[in-house]
């Protein structure tokens, strides 16, 4: 009996051991199928407010990837329930670094010798000024119109006016949920949001679509 | 709440309707690069899983660091007979060195401005030897 103890044990500490491993393979393959759904309903949208802010396409993607790709190495063991103000929160962060990164290049091209001379002749960057959208037909000219001028009214509000508006407006946030998002107070986030509207408001009249 | 809240709230749904109508809009391309993305988050999960605690703390790339400390010096660095340059209105030398020798400022060099600074440093140098 005592033998046969000790050889069922001994069976069943490998079945055990299998067992955990094939738990945590399935638990990993459902957390990634939760976070590649979640990227999936918040992509578009993310990219749309990163593209808001930076106003340039490329550098945009690169916010939503950055963004995705640190919620998925550092925060992916949090509820899901979570993760939508903090993946906000991370690609705020970003944006603010690769705006951050922008100064930063700009003083310096500003300062090196071999740049000042032609600095007037540098203006504006092109590639940031540039349209977001691609050629749009006619027949949707004033809805173009329209939102191309809500995307330039929405690009010269301060940032956390934008953050507000846009997570409020177009990710469709509670207030509590951006205010997790962009790491301050309901109150904060009331404010600003009520800010973003009265200037877009007052920029954009009672722009039709 | 305000009397003006009916009228914000049409203007809330002109807003968001065409922002909706702006996101529907996003090109195929842009649809792919972050459908890949999405794809690449999705295998950095399972890395993250797999890889040994130890790992996370692997040394990071230095080289544009240096660069970065060599140019806010070769920058800064008053020459002879230099007159300090005019910043931009609310600016100034220090600002932008506290920008520059900024530890998350060092982060980004470390991800993708390194090439950058190391470039810079070259332009700086170029550019003391030709006044020298």
């Amino acid at each position: 009996m005592s033998a046969f103890a000790t050889l069922a044990s001994g069976y069943n500490t490998p079945v055990a051991v299998h067992g955990d491993v094939d738990f945590t393979h399935s638990k990993l393959n459902a957390q990634s199928r939760a976070l590649n759904q979640f990227l999936a309903g918040v992509e578009l949208k993310a990219f749309k407010i990163a593209q808001s802010a930076l106003r340039h396409e490329h550098d945009a993607l690169d916010a939503v990837q950055d963004a995705m790709l640190q919620l998925a190495r550092a925060y992916a063991n949090r509820p899901a329930e979570e993760w939508r103000p903090l993946f906000y929160r991370i690609l705020e962060n970003r944006i603010r670094d690769m705006q951050r990164r922008r100064t930063v290049r700009a003083r310096i091209m500003a300062w090196l010798p071999a740049h000042r001379d032609d600095e007037d002749e540098q203006g504006i960057d092109p590639i940031a000024q540039a349209p977001s959208d691609a050629v749009t037909p006619a027949r949707r000219l004033e809805l173009d119109e329209s939102m191309q001028a809500l995307e330039a009214a929405l690009h010269e509000l301060p940032n956390r006016q934008r953050q507000a508006f846009l997570l409020r407006n177009l990710e469709g946030m509670d207030v509590a949920e951006v205010a997790t998002a962009m790491g301050c107070s309901e109150g904060s986030v009331k404010t600003h949001h009520f800010r973003a509207l009265k200037a877009l408001r007052a920029r954009l009249g009672e722009f039709s679509i | 709440m305000t009397a003006n809240d009916e009228e914000l709230g049409d203007f809330e749904k002109r807003a968001r309707a065409l922002l909706e109508e702006s996101v529907l809009r996003i090109d195929g391309r842009i649809r792919s690069r972050l459908n890949q993305a999405r794809h690449a988050a999705a295998a950095e999960l399972e890395r993250s899983a797999r890889r040994p605690i130890w790992r996370s703390f692997a040394l990071a790339p230095a080289a544009g660091v240096v660069a970065a400390v060599l140019l806010a010096v070769v920058l800064w660095a008053p020459r002879p007979g230099q007159m300090l340059p005019v910043g931009e209105p609310g600016s100034s030398a220090v600002e932008d060195l506290d920008l520059v020798a900024d530890s998350d400022t060092f982060d980004l060099i470390e991800q993708e401005d390194g090439g950058f600074y190391e470039w810079a440093v070259a332009q700086a140098d170029a550019g003391q030897a030709a006044t020298s």
